[in-house]
């Protein structure tokens, strides 16, 4: 028998019994649909944990802790594979100040390696890098964390009390480039300043982080700056020094996101304490797996209790044919053509029920991306939820894979017994049989 | 000899499991059917005619004997075989009609051609022809249950001939029409044994539709012997 007449013979078959057929589609198609928005739930806030940990951070960065690390290693970590750039930042660990003028603030020097930096992103808006010893690029926010403190006393002295009013910080508003201003070394225990004054020079201003709501009021010093600071920690400094004054830490940047986990692991194995986003990823990854894996099996046990229909269908199908098939098999049709007549039929019900699921999964994940926001939103009195971009359901296409080979797989095992039922029908007994 | 049946037994297993006991029905049967021939097996009611034709069509396997048909022995066909050698030889004519009842009289008549793998355009043009050979060309397009009875068997008739099989095997063929009607069909059968040459064994339970045969046998409690005929050549 031909294809195309095989299809012809079914659609025959189908035609004649199209509320039946019609209602075992529904039944799979609810099934199959039920499954698939039921995962995609789990797609979607797995898809939304992994950007709100990923929005606000530097997420190829991996941070190194070690108890001596140096350039020796920064050189050594530049050899590993998918490594972008190896960026050691030595901060120290005293308190400090730095003045301009009346304008003081707490400002973070930060010893650094501009070239790798630059690789990392790190520009400047204005200005140079340092050339010298005690030139400096500072932050973009460095202006505005310099405050007048005296004057902003006493603005919140002439503020009534008990108002809610906030007075304008008054902030340096003036030109960077160029200005010299005092950095000084202090002790946090007694909370006082050493003497000895460091004359910085602002050669440069760096561009505002990608980020907006990071505030970058540091400043950026070369490494030659180290020993000069550390001779005026040991002279100032009251009690016995240990600990040196810088201490280091290392940050490797991947490539991409997809090798922070390689480079990651790399870098264990070289006996480095390591922290990486991808930590965090996998937990929450094999968490989400395993939340997926719980859903999908959830929705085939609807799958499956739609199968019932489909088995249903078919065996009685077969029973009202009996007669029908034992005259084709007196006329020379083959068992397997009988077979596969009705392993088409229910392949067929499985076929369309799981499209029609595939369509309105679409649909049902996007109304309910749409409307669930303003629901919960509204729900818990927050307007701005909507806003927070969280996604109820997302149906990537391994879902749809998924189910549909479950469904698929379902129709075709629920159909196979009532398929082998027709090969069985003893021809003889069949044409005995009234119309 | 286009048919050669030898030592045919069978009986079958009646009764309660356990308690089956085991009934005779067909006894030593050997007979055989030219090239050409109509030949008729008549007897009573159980006498086991219809046990021989299933054997002789491969739907049942006989407990002992061998058949042969055009130079093949069919008695030790699988399934699929029996089933492939039916498509390719035989054509049935069953007492009632056994016609598809969601298919019009046309698709009936090309069910076959179609399990043959036919392409739809060759079979087409193969169809008409027959169903204009046979008169039923008014009706192709009635459902079987918009036949008459003599249009039915009609339809049946066609459908055993659409493949051009050598040998035709009908089951009380006139058992459910009127007598008319009855000598209707039996011409037809004799018309299309001599212009197409194609080999007829009829069973029936009637004497006078089985003297119309070129040679006829009788059938009784499942023994078989020739018996002569009027019109014999
Ligand atoms: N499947 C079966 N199981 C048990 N006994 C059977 C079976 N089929 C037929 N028989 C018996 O075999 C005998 C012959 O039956 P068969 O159908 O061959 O008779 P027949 O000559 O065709 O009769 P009729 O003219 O009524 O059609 C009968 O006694 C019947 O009861
Ligand atoms: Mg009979």
């Amino acid at each position: 028998m031909q294809f195309k007449d095989q299809i012809d013979f079914i659609r025959q078959h189908i035609k004649k019994n199209k509320l039946r057929v019609f209602m075992t589609v529904l039944a799979a198609t609810m099934g199959t649909a039920f499954l698939i928005v039921l995962a995609s739930v789990g797609f979607g806030i797995h898809d939304t944990m992994r950007s709100l940990m990923l929005e606000n951070r530097l997420v190829t960065q991996i941070e190194v802790y070690s108890d001596d690390l140096g350039a020796e290693e920064a050189e050594e970590m530049k050899g590993i594979d998918h490594v972008k750039a190896v960026v050691m930042h030595q901060g120290a660990n005293a308190m400090q100040q730095a003045s301009l003028g009346k304008y003081t603030t707490h400002g973070n020097l930060l010893v650094t390696d501009f070239k790798e930096e630059a690789k990392v992103g790190f520009a400047l808006a204005e200005g140079r890098l340092p050339e010298s010893t005690y030139e400096v690029v500072v932050g973009n926010g460095f202006a505005e964390s310099l405050i007048d403190e005296s004057a902003a006393e006493k603005l919140a002295e002439a503020l009534p009390e008990g108002s809610e009013e906030e007075p304008e910080i008054p902030s340096y508003k003036g030109e960077l480039i160029g200005k010299t201003f005092t950095y000084q070394l202090g002790d946090y225990g007694t909370g006082e300043l050493y003497d000895d004054k460091t004359e910085l020079t602002i050669v440069g201003v760096a561009k505002k982080p990608s980020k907006d709501w990071l505030v970058d009021n540091k400043i950026y010093a070369d490494a030659a700056l180290i020993p000069e600071l550390e001779k005026i920690y040991k002279q100032d400094k009251k009690e016995e020094v240990t600990d040196p004054l810088f201490s280091s830490m290392l940050y490797v940047y991947a490539d991409v996101l997809e090798n922070v986990k390689s480079v990651t692991s790399e870098l264990k194995d070289q006996g480095y304490n390591v922290y990486s986003i991808s930590e965090e990823l996998d937990q929450i990854d094999v968490f989400f797996l395993a939340l997926k894996a719980g859903l999908v099996f959830v929705g085939t046990i609807a799958i499956l209790i739609s199968s019932i229909g489909i088995f249903n269908t078919m065996t009685m199908a077969v029973t009202e044919r009996t007669r029908e098939i034992g005259v084709m098999k007196a006329i020379g049709a083959q068992p397997k053509l009988i077979q596969r007549l009705f392993l088409m039929e229910s392949a067929w019900i499985g076929v369309v029920g799981t499209v029609l699921a595939i369509i309105i999964s679409y649909a049902v994940s996007l109304v309910s991306n749409w409307l669930l926001p303003i629901i919960v939103g509204a729900a818990i009195g927050e307007e701005d939820f909507a806003e927070l971009n969280v996604t109820f359901s997302v149906i990537p296409w391994q879902l749809v894979v998924i189910a549909s080979a479950i469904s698929l797989t379902v129709a075709i095992v629920s159909g196979w017994r009532p398929a082998r039922k027709a090969t069985r029908i003893d021809v003889i007994d069949a044409l005995r049989r009234e119309l | 000899m286009l048919i050669t049946v030898q030592d045919i037994n069978h009986s079958f297993l009646i009764g309660r499991k356990g308690k089956e006991s085991n009934v005779p029905v067909l006894k030593n049967i050997s007979f055989s059917v030219k090239q050409g021939e109509i030949v008729s097996i008549v007897g009573r009611s159980g006498s086991g005619k219809s046990t021989l034709l299933h054997i002789l069509a491969g739907f049942l396997k006989p407990d002992s004997g061998e058949i042969v048909v055009k130079d093949t022995v069919t008695s030790v066909f699988n399934e699929q075989q029996s089933a492939q050698f039916r498509l390719e030889n035989y054509g049935f004519i069953f007492q009632n009609f056994q016609l598809m009842p969601g298919l019009t009289a046309f698709e009936n008549v090309e069910l076959p051609l179609k399990l043959k793998g036919m392409n739809r355009h060759q079979r087409k043009d193969k169809v008409q022809q027959l169903m204009k050979h046979v008169g039923l060309q008014s009706v192709q397009d009635h459902y079987p249950n918009e036949l008459s009875g003599g249009q039915q068997q009609r339809v049946s008739i066609a459908r055993a001939l659409i493949t051009d099989p050598p040998i035709i095997f009908a089951d009380e063929p006139t058992g459910s029409l009127d007598s008319e009607t009855e000598q209707e069909v039996l011409e037809l059968i004799q018309t299309l044994n001599d212009t197409r040459d194609i080999t007829f064994v009829i069973i029936t339970h009637d004497d006078e539709v089985a003297q119309r045969a070129d040679r006829m046998y009788r059938m009784h409690d499942g023994i078989l012997t020739e018996e002569g005929v009027p019109n014999a050549v």
